[in-house]
């Protein structure tokens, strides 16, 4: 075992010796100690020159990540890749592709209820795949969905056989061309294949219910003839039922 | 080094950079902002909280929320933050100036808030997702927030705040689950959520 | 030895005797015994509050009725008994023991140190209560109450001073290494505390600032607080365990005080990309990666000093949780600096990745040293051995394997998380879902350390009741065997 001695002694004829006797059970405590080796020394190796170097190394990196990312140390820079503040936005690119943008707004604000794929959640959140809101089929027309979209729904709807009772908010918030992309995007997704909605035409759409306050229930809806956008476009509320879907791409037939 | 003051000193200084750099001076440059009025809109940003919401701050912390959920919308080339339309600009120290404390985050085990109210605005999805989080949104670890909610027995006519349940939480027939203050509290709170205004220091990037 | 180490022998620390040895420990009994009976008590705690955390994660309907057990207030609960609880307790009462040895004397004032208990105690516990009951004060590493909080700087304040008067009084001579950290780190402690306490909790900045004060308090609590104290426990115990000289001053001295320089500035890197400006964020990936200065130091020094014993990690507890922990130093330290690189940190930032990395710090590294140094000082101020070295080997293997599977589960899963988070076209729920198998292996993990902790409780409090018979020598890897270890090299 570590039994090993120390080199030194205890001194016996010492006060603290005889007086540590008295207070603590000399074999409880020598045990331990006796056996310890000496408290830690240090040894004096140099410090190896390679690790100089590449301390040396390091110090300069530092040095130079720091002036080139550091915005000028100025507090309204927060993008490290800025080397200054331009004191204003960068150049855009070029027009955006809006399915991409109304795949990215999709996501962001409607994802939470209408769920990624477009299937909602049974019971509470209708399904946007094959729904013939979304398809302009039965009743619904084009602008009902920008209606929607502006002012939002409640109370309950059929969709696709199914009854819904809940409430989608109104994001008049969003502006026309997002309004667009988003429905844009929920129409061509997920197998769905309709026209796309274009921005202008949202534009209209938000001026002409610009006094509506309260989302719409299924039966104001029901009240406003559909419009299908590829028709004239003057075609106003509450006039004839709507003309056939003249201008929208036939399906080639088979062979 | 056998010398206590060589020590003492020597960490006292060493120190007291990191104080100076990390504290001092960002409290000089960070810590003294004044909301930025809008010559267009008149508009005051950020806005002061008001309301229930500021109970719904108070709701917000101490019931966690900061640790699965940030609050801070990463700067261009940091992440996809943008990109997942978490908001219309990165945000930056002034957005934070009325938050106490910033609830700023280092997890996302679920989304960034930052823009929650903007994404989000319907105060019935909310109490449902606190309510039921895994049935609202399938596949969530979000736990439920019942407790801040109240079953009871309908009176006559059903409340105008109480809320609608999928199963399996429905209340039995006869019953209803209304929010108590804390939860609406906290709904108003995250409602008021939304950083999307325009700062000078803060142009929206390119798309 | 080379020839340059006995040239210099004569700046050594002279031997103490025997009975003046026996002595010092016998006067730190009372207060080492305190902290470490707490540390030991709220690791039992924490570890729990942990568990509970980890397994809400996996079944999120669990015990979720009751608002003081939601995640939200269990997962701070977890932090702050560990951090706070276990770990600062363990860190004083090493610290305690290590001061008087290196100083050479008896401990002076120990009615400071049990007040100073007491306090820190209280204070932990109020502050875990008020925790559960909703009084967070929802900010990371300081979520205690002002109520609690204070009675921690209270007691830290007396800790403080203590060590002032000790360190005055000490035996002159030689200042070892581990007295430098320990020194500085009781000077830096309560300046972090009450600076952070005081301009978020107390009389809170604006929110803008607020981020940056934060982790600066955060990071130094690990960087500035544990840190030292994990190594100052590490230089004393395993040179002291094999008999060797540490392997070279002058790499002592530069660790040390590269440490100090940059560890302090690395603050800012917890929030890369966040809404602060650019220097800030710059300076401290800058600091992070400097810190491969005294993390490379110091793993030479360490390293080169057990060179050629590696051995004795097969005998002594001590050595093996010791040198298990200084390992996991430079393995957590050159990972964080890694992770501050902002290539990297795009990919790490905000997912279990970085959870991971906390535990290989304060865990793997610092909880493990701790354990060394309780495995050493306990039968020295008990006066008995370990009973059983089989319940220290079980208990070696179960948090040895914990935390290993711990990490790795954790880092895998939070690499995936963190790519698909980058990616825009795959669904936040989709980031979600890769990290739940992970997770469950993380609850896997915490299963063992759990087993671990209650085999050291159990081991410590049959120590404190000197259960079984009385050992002649140490309690040694395979001693309950009668197997006998072999000669240090010389």
């Amino acid at each position: 075992m570590i039994d090993e001695l120390d080199n030194q002694n205890p001194r016996p004829d010492t006060f603290e010796a005889n007086r540590e006797s008295d207070d603590l059970n000399v074999r409880d405590v020598h045990g331990a100690i006796l056996r310890e080796k000496d408290d830690p020394r240090d040894g004096y190796e140099p410090i190896p020159l390679w690790l100089v170097s590449f301390f040396m190394a390091l110090v300069f990196w530092g040095g130079a990540y720091l002036a080139f990312n550091s915005g000028g140390f100025e507090s309204k820079v927060f993008n490290p890749s800025q080397v200054s503040w331009s004191g204003g936005g960068a150049v855009a690119k070029g027009p955006p592709d809006p399915k991409v943008v109304g795949k990215r707004l999709y996501t962001a604000n409607c994802v939470a209820c209408h769920q990624a794929t477009g299937l909602g959640v049974a019971g509470q959140f209708p399904t946007l795949v094959g729904s013939e809101w979304v398809l302009t089929e039965g009743w619904q027309g084009d602008n009902h969905l920008v209606f929607i979209l502006l002012n939002g729904l409640q109370g309950a709807i059929q969709v696709k056989g199914d009854t819904y009772n809940g409430a989608m908010p109104p994001w008049k918030q969003l502006k026309d061309d997002q309004i667009a992309a988003i429905l844009t995007y929920i129409r061509s997704e997920w197998g769905n294949n309709e026209s796309p909605i274009s921005a202008e035409q949202v534009a209209k759409i938000r001026e002409e219910t610009a006094a509506q306050t309260e989302p719409y229930t299924q039966a104001q809806l029901q009240a406003i003839p559909a419009i299908e956008f590829e028709d004239a476009p003057a075609a106003a509320e509450g006039s004839a039922p709507p003309a056939p879907d003249a201008a929208a791409p036939a399906p080639a037939p088979g062979a | 080094m056998n010398k206590m003051p060589v020590i003492i000193i020597g960490a006292f200084l060493t120190f007291l950079s990191s104080w100076i750099g990390l504290v001092a001076y960002p409290y000089l440059q960070l810590g003294r902002f004044t909301p930025f009025t809008s010559e267009d809109t008149g508009d005051i940003n950020p806005p002061p909280l008001s309301g229930m919401a500021v109970t719904g701050q108070r709701v917000y912390g101490s019931s966690g929320c900061i640790y699965c959920h940030s609050q801070q919308v990463r700067q261009v080339g940091y992440g996809s933050d943008l990109e997942r339309g978490w908001g219309a600009r990165p945000t930056v120290a002034r957005d934070y100036m009325r938050e106490n404390p910033a609830f700023l985050g280092t997890m996302r085990t679920g989304p960034d808030l930052t823009n929650i109210g903007a994404r989000q605005p319907s105060v019935m999805w909310h109490h449902q997702h606190l309510y039921q989080p895994g049935t609202v949104s399938p596949g969530s670890i979000m736990p439920s927030y019942r407790y801040l909610y109240r079953l009871q027995k309908i009176e006559g006519q059903r409340s105008a705040n109480a809320i609608d349940l999928l199963p399996p939480d429905n209340p039995p027939d006869g019953y209803e689950v209304v929010p108590t203050y804390e939860a609406e509290a906290l709904v108003a709170y995250l409602l008021s959520l939304n950083r999307n205004y325009p700062l000078p220091e803060a142009p929206e990037p390119p798309q | 030895m080379s020839a340059t180490t006995t040239a210099h022998s004569s700046t050594a620390a002279p031997a103490m005797d025997k009975a003046e040895r026996a002595r010092i420990d016998e006067s730190t009994r009372v207060p080492v015994l305190l902290f470490f009976g707490s540390a030991v008590f709220w690791l039992l705690v924490g570890t729990l509050f942990a568990l509970l955390a980890s397994f809400k994660m996996n079944a999120p309907h669990l015990l979720d009725q009751w608002g003081w057990l939601t995640f939200g207030r269990v997962r701070p609960a977890h932090l702050n008994a560990v951090a706070y609880g276990w770990a600062s307790s363990a860190a004083i009462g090493t610290s305690l023991w290590l001061m008087a040895r290196l100083c050479r004397t008896p401990l002076r004032h120990s009615k400071l140190l049990i007040c100073a208990a007491i306090f820190w105690n209280i204070g932990v516990l109020l502050g875990i209560f008020g925790i559960l009951s909703g009084d967070s004060r929802s900010i990371e590493w300081l979520e205690f109450p002002n109520y609690a909080s204070l009675m921690l700087f209270v007691a830290f304040g007396l800790i403080a001073v203590w060590a002032v008067i000790m360190f005055r009084f000490r035996q002159p001579g030689h200042v070892y290494v581990s007295q430098w950290y320990l020194l500085a780190a009781f000077i830096w402690f309560p300046w972090l505390y009450s600076t952070a306490n005081i301009l978020l909790n107390f009389e809170p900045i604006q929110g803008g600032a607020q981020g940056a004060v934060n982790w600066w308090y955060g990071h130094n609590a690990l960087g500035l607080w544990f840190t030292p104290i994990g190594l100052a426990a590490a230089y004393y115990f395993i040179p002291k365990v094999l008999g060797r000289p540490i392997h070279s001053y002058y790499l002592s001295i530069l660790g040390f005080w590269s440490l100090a320089l940059f560890y302090s500035w690395n603050g800012m890197h917890h929030l890369i990309g966040g809404p602060f400006p650019a220097w800030m964020v710059s300076a401290s990936v800058v600091a992070s990666i400097m810190m491969f200065i005294p993390v490379i130091t110091t793993a030479i020094n360490h390293h080169m000093t057990v060179r050629g014993n590696f051995g004795a990690l097969k005998w002594s507890p001590t050595l093996r949780f010791t040198v298990f922990g200084a390992m996991c130093y430079t393995l957590a330290s050159v990972q964080g600096s890694f992770m501050a690189i902002p290539l990297l940190n795009k990919i790490t930032h905000f997912t279990h990745y970085t959870v991971g990395h906390a535990h290989l710090g304060l865990y793997a590294f610092f909880t493990m040293i701790m354990f060394g140094s309780m495995y050493y000082i306990m039968p020295r101020v008990v006066g008995w051995e370990w009973p059983s070295a089989r319940l220290i080997r079980w208990h070696f293997w179960l948090v040895a394997i914990g935390i290993g599977v711990m990490v790795v589960a954790l880092t895998i899963g939070g690499i995936l998380q963190g790519l698909a988070l980058l990616d825009p076209g795959i669904t936040f729920m989709a980031s979600l879902d890769y990290t739940k198998p992970w997770l469950f292996l993380r609850s896997g993990s915490g299963i063992l350390l759990t087993a671990g902790h209650i085999v050291f409780a159990t081991s410590f409090t049959l120590l404190l009741l000197k259960a079984g018979t009385r050992r002649e020598g140490p309690t040694l890897f395979g001693t309950d065997q009668g197997r006998e270890p072999e000669p240090i090299a010389p």
